[in-house]
């Protein structure tokens, strides 16, 4: 009996896409037999703002590329103008930097376990996991008064420093967070329908993970002992303690595990850093522009009015929560950059997808995709 | 001649008692402002079933999932546990437009997607609105002048309620909504000559 | 030395320069041998390409790739320049995978192709767009809209009549 291949179309608009994406899926019954992706549908043109827009204008646009977790993002440009333009940060400022960065992971992990768990079916992880969120999200506000969008690294330190009472609220969202985990762990890591659904799905191998671009908690679960904030260590991170976590199998579990893991990391190093802040001013709860300009201050150095680097290119890359994030800043002396180039987690990670999931089912493809934590803002940009 | 005085004191108005059925009905006065409503396409016995059928509407409006980008994560927000969505109704977001009557156009509208948020709101049955949240949907926002972004998805789609913000907080997307259930209580008939009080 | 040098002690006819882009090891190379170069490189153990770049500098077009080795630790960028009216080159597909889609956004925004390529199509705007948008002679003020036709696939024109809605 011949048989054909149906095209099936699961489109930009659906509940489980995690945004606007589209497979075009060949389905032989049941088994995938190709999967192709279409990506685009939120292609905003940031690159061209980019040029379009000065060093500091550019910011808050880098802040909607991973909207989840925005403050690597604006950290991770500008570190990269800073290095064009040879600029020195005071210490305060880059303790505040790495907290607020490993507070954003910590967000970012709770929303990708709640994401994936509800798209497995089940509905409390994500009830859990916003509820923590709140919390973390309070900090920021009394920080720099956003909840998402925060524009808040600038370069040569920071835009504010930290306001009284930010320290004690810190410690108390610590300590609880690290008996969550505890129940998170307790509530799902051993559950057979979650097992079932992600042991040996979407297995791919360290050499493979290698060659395919694939970065971050993604790659760490193939087994690959690769953690930008230890290999090329930027900012205080040299003189933190933690681990890179990681996996063996390369599937959709131990994927899933080490974002447990890098959680706990991430506590055990806002606990240090609770603990070793440099000393600088503590201002009063105060709103409005803090100056960009002018004299130095303990978490800002001195940056010009008119900022004009000289004419070079750099690409420096961080560890952010999905992966490595990079930016290739091209100047060419004026106040506007000459090209901005975003090298996003989220877009290489998509390339090994048609790979490890050609010859599983349709909800396989769920599982396997939701474990690779994509956000649609950073593919599309 | 003298102006004729009147006194107005004296003077009875007075009317024979209804005896015929047709007078006692036209003493209520019913057939007048049943005749005069009919002019107005309209008819009064209606405003307390259209006062009914926009509680009906208003109290449980079920959304369609269409977050495209950032609000679409506030929208999130807004419907956990910390400020919740379900005491408007609206704890269930349908994945089909079939069966919902809200659309929240949370995030930019590109121009390449712009086509299925359209055929998006054309497969929603009637009655249905439409709420605008944050500012690339209401006019392109920060992306205003890039070369593939829709500048306002009310280009495409009538709008009823538009959110400010980048994103909103969730306390503007619950305050948007109470608008929204001002906005429906004031429909019908009966609101456009204020019957409905 | 750092592994521009050593790219150059391997290869010597392939290399023009060797530079420095800001504080990685860059060397210039030959578009010609791009292929040979990114074998070389790979035995020198750069296993991984993180981003390629296509920059627009008004007479000529560079295309810039940026690698790291997972085993030595060390970065290194390749830089080659291609003609403006015609910009080609080699594709690096079949060295590293990831170039895929990485070449496939180039051709899209910066309009390189490139020779060898398993799917060379646009990627992030529409099939059907009309020009490069980051090519700096781009005219922005020519609005293009988006249809969906019979299939399923999107149909660009400039008109927006059955689109828009009459306010």
């Amino acid at each position: 009996m011949e048989t054909e291949t149906l095209l099936l179309n699961m489109g930009p608009v659906h509940p489980s896409t995690h945004g606007v994406l589209r497979f075009k899926l060949r389905m032989d019954g049941e088994i995938i037999r190709d999967c192709q992706i279409v990506v685009g549908y939120l292609h905003r043109g940031t690159e061209k703002l980019g040029e379009m827009k000065t060093y500091l204008q550019f910011i808050p646009y880098t802040d909607r590329l991973d909207y989840i977790a925005a403050m690597p993002n604006n950290y991770a440009y500008v570190r990269a103008v800073e290095e064009l333009a040879g600029i020195e940060v005071p210490q305060r400022a880059e303790y505040i930097r790495v907290l607020v960065m490993e507070l954003n992971r910590i967000i970012n992990h709770l929303v990708m376990m709640g994401s994936l768990l509800l798209d497995l079916g089940g509905s409390t992880m994500i009830m859990y996991g916003f509820r923590e969120r709140e919390n973390a999200l309070q900090l920021y506000e009394m920080l720099c008064g956003a909840r998402m969008t925060f524009n808040y690294v600038k370069p040569g330190g920071v835009r504010e420093d930290l306001p009284e009472g930010f320290m004690p609220k810190l410690d108390e969202f610590i300590k609880d967070m690290e008996k969550r985990i505890v129940d998170y762990e307790e509530l799902v890591n051993g559950n057979e329908i979650f097992l079932m659904r992600t042991k040996n799905i979407g297995v791919i191998g360290a050499e493979e993970a290698i060659n395919y671009g694939m970065t971050g908690p993604t790659l760490r679960g193939s087994g690959v002992d690769y953690d930008i904030r230890k290999v090329e260590s930027y900012s205080i991170y040299s003189d933190l303690d933690f681990k890179a976590c990681m996996r063996r199998e390369g599937d959709s579990y131990a994927r899933y595990l080490v974002r447990v893991d890098e959680m706990r990391e991430s506590l055990h190093i806002l606990r240090q850093i609770v603990d070793t802040i440099p000393e600088g001013k503590t201002v009063n709860q105060r709103y409005g522009m803090a100056p960009n300009t002018g004299a130095p201050s303990s978490v800002m150095s001195y940056f010009p009015r008119i900022f004009t680097p000289a004419e070079g290119e750099v690409y420096s890359r961080i560890e952010a929560p999905k992966g490595e994030l990079g930016f290739f800043v091209a100047s060419d002396g004026t106040t506007k950059p000459y090209r901005v180039k975003i090298r996003s987690p989220s877009f290489c990670n998509l390339v090994a997808l048609p790979k490890m999931v050609v010859g599983l089912k349709i909800p396989d493809l769920i599982a396997a995709f939701g474990t690779i934590d994509i956000v649609l803002g950073d593919v599309d940009r | 001649m003298d102006p004729v005085t009147i006194d107005t004191t004296k003077i009875r108005i007075t009317k024979r008692k209804p005896e015929t059925a047709l007078e006692k009905l036209e003493d209520t006065g019913l057939i007048n402002t049943l005749l005069a409503a009919k002019d107005r396409e309209g008819f009064i016995l209606l405003t307390t079933v259209d006062q009914a059928i926009n509680w009906g509407r208003l109290s449980s409006l079920w959304p369609v999932t269409s977050g495209l980008a950032c609000c679409a994560i506030e929208m999130m927000a807004t419907s956990m546990a910390h400020h919740d969505i379900a005491r408007f109704g609206m704890e269930v977001f349908r994945a089909s437009p079939r069966q919902s009557d809200l659309m929240f156009v949370a995030g930019t509208v590109t121009k390449r997607m712009a086509p299925r948020v359209k055929q998006l709101y054309e497969m929603m049955a009637e009655p249905k609105w439409v709420i605008s949240v944050g500012s690339c949907a209401n006019t392109g926002g920060p992306y205003h002048e890039s070369y593939c972004v829709l500048k306002g998805v009310d280009n495409i789609i009538p709008v009823d309620v538009y959110i400010p913000g980048c994103p909103p907080r969730p306390e503007a997307w619950l305050y948007g909504i109470i608008q929204l259930r001002e906005k429906i209580k004031n429909e019908g008939y009966g609101a456009k000559w204020g019957l409905n009080k | 030395m750092n592994s521009a040098e050593e790219l150059k002690y391997l290869l010597p006819n392939s290399v023009i320069s060797v530079g420095v882009q800001t504080n990685k090891p860059l060397a210039v190379i030959r578009k010609e041998d791009l292929l040979t170069v990114a074998g070389k490189v790979k035995e020198m153990g750069f296993d991984s390409l993180s981003v390629i770049t296509g920059v627009d500098r008004l007479d000529r077009i560079e295309v810039i790739y940026n690698l790291f080795s997972y085993k030595k630790k060390q970065n290194l960028a390749l830089k080659v320049i291609l003609d403006h009216k015609s910009p080609e080159v080699d594709s690096v597909t079949s060295i590293w995978k990831v170039a895929d889609w990485l070449e496939r956004e180039t051709y899209d925004l910066v309009g390189v192709k490139f020779n060898g390529h398993p799917n060379l199509k646009r990627i992030l705007l529409p099939e059907g767009w009309i020009g490069h948008p980051l090519m700096k002679d781009y005219d922005m003020s020519i609005e293009q809209f988006v249809t969906i036709g019979e299939d399923g696939e999107d149909i660009v024109s400039t008109d927006g009549s059955n689109l828009l809605r009459r306010r």
